[in-house]
């Protein structure tokens, strides 16, 4: 299951695992967001390409419009994956503490 | 294999997939922290059949998923019937150094999963129009 929302710092949390079978809502929810945002991912437990599509979509649409997505809470699995997709070089990323 | 299971080739099977995932590496003992990868390879291989691989089929389309113990690990055969042959193993490189303005999501998992594990291959039947992929995890 995945949950998607805003945090009480303001920041997106997201929580469980962003995968095929997620992806459109977590996109749906995305889409709403604008301008320098922080996605919280202490929670996040899994992510697949499906996911992966959804942050490039949105972090290529706010980069448009002069914001960016920043990833915070990154867990060690997830990061892996950021990094072979090469992720890192597209997106600020700071992993779990 | 020493469990396996079939499921429909539909995107609400996929948390099936995962439970039924989890459970086998749990009964094989396999090292717990090769779930992820696991699911990760296997979601690949599974969202690409429910998209692209029942184009020839006018039955539904089916996917069984076989798992046994390996030392150090776990293989995985993934067993889908009535598909095109589509060699995932040979699917394009994606350049993942791109800037993001040139960046496309398209066949990155295909990509990544061929980074992830150990080993794959890929058979193909015609008369069954059967694709088997068979892949290996292990901690090392």
């Amino acid at each position: 299951m995945l949950k998607i929302g805003f945090g009480p710092q303001g920041a997106v949390v997201i929580e469980g695992r962003l995968d095929a079978a997620q992806a459109a809502a977590a996109q749906s929810f995305l889409d709403t967001v604008s301008g320098p945002t922080t996605l919280d991912c202490t929670a996040l437990e899994y992510i697949s390409s499906a996911g992966l599509g959804v942050l490039l979509k949105t972090q290529k649409r706010l980069r448009a419009n002069a914001g960016q997505l920043q990833l915070t809470g990154v867990n060690r699995h997830v990061h892996d994956i950021f990094r072979y997709a090469g992720f890192d070089q597209i997106f600020e990323i700071s992993a779990a503490s | 294999m020493t469990v396996a299971q079939t499921f429909p080739a539909r995107l609400e099977a996929l948390a099936d997939l995962v439970a039924f995932t989890a459970t086998g590496l749990a009964h094989e003992g396999v090292d717990p922290h090769l779930l992820t990868t696991v699911d990760f390879v296997l979601e690949e291989l599974f969202t690409n059949v429910v998209k692209y691989g029942s184009r020839a089929s006018t039955t539904p389309v089916t996917v069984q998923v076989g798992l046994q113990a390996v030392p150090g690990g776990i293989e995985v055969v993934l067993t889908a019937d009535g598909v095109d042959d589509f060699d995932v193993t040979q699917a394009p490189q994606v350049n993942t150094s791109l800037p993001i303005e040139q960046r496309r999501p398209g066949g990155l998992g295909l990509h990544l999963i061929r980074r992830l594990v150990d080993s794959i291959e890929y058979q193909y039947q015609v008369p069954q129009q059967r694709s088997r992929v068979t892949f290996r995890k292990t901690s090392a």
